[in-house]
């Protein structure tokens, strides 16, 4: 279960326009500090798979990196019940000089394996990422496509509770998608959530019943996905 | 099943001390297990990332710390004409802390930004990441020892008792260069544009300390003050080992470790407050 009360991000600049932390900006030289999200409040409940639409730059990858706990939260509370598994990026989080199986090592450690644990769990990645060779070669010989497949077979290598997808699934091929889908829908009739950015709204209607529409990091509306969809089109159209 | 509850101001911040999984039901020792594969996992692919891999990275470890001896060896003996005893045994005695602690201090300035693909990605303890670096630079550590033995054989010291303190020794230097580690870190995430400085602060430290002449052969005044620089407290520490044959004194391993623990208690409070940041601004 996710519950979000009165949820804020935000992000402070110095005068150079870089983003930069709050000690950093106390010694800088200050400058604006904008908000990513703001006064965001929503449940999402066990079984449910919710869409985030919105245009770029609206907030949709800076909630998913909320809900994964990159991000922690400058204003409100935020509660998140259960394990996470993110694709956040293409990149998964992989480090392009070491090899899919270095990455896959390493990755499975940060996502709270044992070593031994994620040692055992490698052959089983290799053969789900279905890389073959390219399991022993560096990253940054992969595909964008290659790459988050690498990334998805190391998160389902854990019991999962919640799915962040950041149009991570664009880049997948169409066979991998289905699967990708297919692990989805296991997940959702588990009691998982699934929680989905993109611009791909077949898609994304296949995998969600709900919506939340973002614009300038607040929330617009929440509905059923078609409806928020229509909404969203509308406005976009409107705005052109 | 984790659980995690954030607010303004959380009592357990996400990436910083939580567990992805088994949350409030793991155990004391799953918890410092799962802090120590982390660690191992961090330095593992930070030693991988930054020296590459083959026989070509031990050659490198084994090789610089042969070529700053070289350099001040000559500078030393032929420039200055202050040879002393076993030159290039109390030179080496210097440069292989020296070289550990300039490494992780340099290494860590960029510890986080090379790190952001997992940062911007997934949750994770970041609070070992300066630690991981510091352990990374371990492995050069423990291969440049290579030039100490060769310069003891050369000048003919034999081993003494005195060796029996090289694992103190050792562990003063490590908890120095890991208090270090965690400042440099902030450093370069605060002051990108003054990383180079930063190094050349540590630099600094080396010539501002019995770096070049051992202590013994500097001025009784100027000493006093040379003991002041956390330096020192290493490089004399491992020519006692070594070179003297003698336990260190007491001052050669409190100062540094006195140094460590202030920047410890000042720095890693702040790092643990700025991690929650860090996937914003790399």
């Amino acid at each position: 279960m996710i519950t979000a009360h009165e949820v804020g991000i935000s992000f402070r600049f110095d005068r150079q326009r870089r983003v930069v932390t709050r000690s950093a900006a106390r010694i800088r030289r200050a400058g604006p500090t904008i908000w990513g999200l703001r006064d965001l409040s929503f449940s999402l409940e066990p079984g449910e798979g919710v869409a985030l639409l919105g245009r770029s730059g609206s907030g949709k990858t800076t909630l998913l990196r909320l809900l994964g706990g990159v991000y922690s939260p400058d204003a409100g509370t935020l509660a998140v019940r259960g394990n996470v598994a993110c694709l956040l990026s293409t990149d998964a989080g992989l480090l392009p000089l070491l090899t899919g199986r270095e990455n896959a090592l390493h990755l499975s450690v940060l996502a709270g394996l044992t070593r031994a644990q994620a040692r055992a769990a490698l052959d089983s990645i290799k053969e789900r990422s279905d890389l073959g060779d390219y399991f022993e070669r560096p990253v940054s010989s992969f595909s964008q496509g290659m790459r988050a497949r690498l990334g998805l077979a190391v998160q389902d290598e854990r019991n999962t509770d919640i799915l962040l997808l950041d149009e991570v699934h664009e880049a997948l091929d169409h066979e991998f998608r289905q699967k990708l889908e297919e692990r989805a829908h296991d997940l959702l009739a588990h009691g998982g959530i699934v929680v989905a950015a993109g611009h791909d709204h077949p898609m994304l209607r296949r995998l969600c019943t709900r919506a939340l529409y973002l614009r300038d990091g607040r929330l617009q509306a929440e509905g059923s996905f078609d409806e928020i969809q229509r909404t969203y089109l509308d406005e976009l159209h409107l705005e052109e | 099943m984790s659980s995690r509850s954030q607010s303004v101001a959380p009592r357990r911040r996400r990436g910083e001390d939580l567990p992805a999984e088994g949350g409030p039901t793991r155990t004391r020792r799953e918890r410092l297990r799962s802090i120590f594969d982390l660690l191992i996992s961090l330095s593992a692919s930070d030693l991988r990332l930054r020296h590459g891999r083959g026989p070509w990275v031990v050659v490198r470890w084994l090789l610089e710390p042969f070529a700053l001896v070289g350099v001040y060896l000559v500078l030393l003996v032929a420039v200055l004409d202050r040879p002393g005893t076993a030159p290039g045994l109390s030179l080496a005695c210097a440069i292989v802390p020296f070289q550990f602690v300039m490494s992780s201090v340099t290494y860590s300035m960029t510890a986080v930004s090379l790190r952001r693909p997992i940062i911007a990605n997934m949750a994770f303890n970041r609070t070992l990441i300066p630690l991981s670096t510091a352990f990374t630079e371990c492995a050069g550590f423990v291969a440049s020892f290579a030039i100490i033995i060769l310069m003891m054989a050369i000048y003919g010291i034999a081993p003494t008792a005195a060796l029996l303190w090289l694992p103190a020794v050792i562990a003063v230097t490590i908890v120095f260069g890991v208090s270090l580690a965690y400042p440099a870190s902030l450093f370069g995430l605060w002051f990108w544009e003054l990383r180079p400085l930063g190094s050349s602060l540590v630099r600094i430290l080396f010539f501002i300390g019995p770096g070049l002449v051992p202590l013994a052969q500097t001025g009784s005044g100027t000493s006093g003050y040379l003991k002041l620089n956390p330096l020192s407290g290493l490089f004399e520490s491992f020519r006692s080992v070594f070179a003297y044959g003698r336990a260190p004194a007491a001052w050669q391993l409190l100062i540094p470790l006195g140094f460590a623990a202030v920047l410890l208690a000042a720095f890693l409070p702040l790092y643990r407050r700025d991690q929650r940041e860090f996937a914003k601004v790399i």
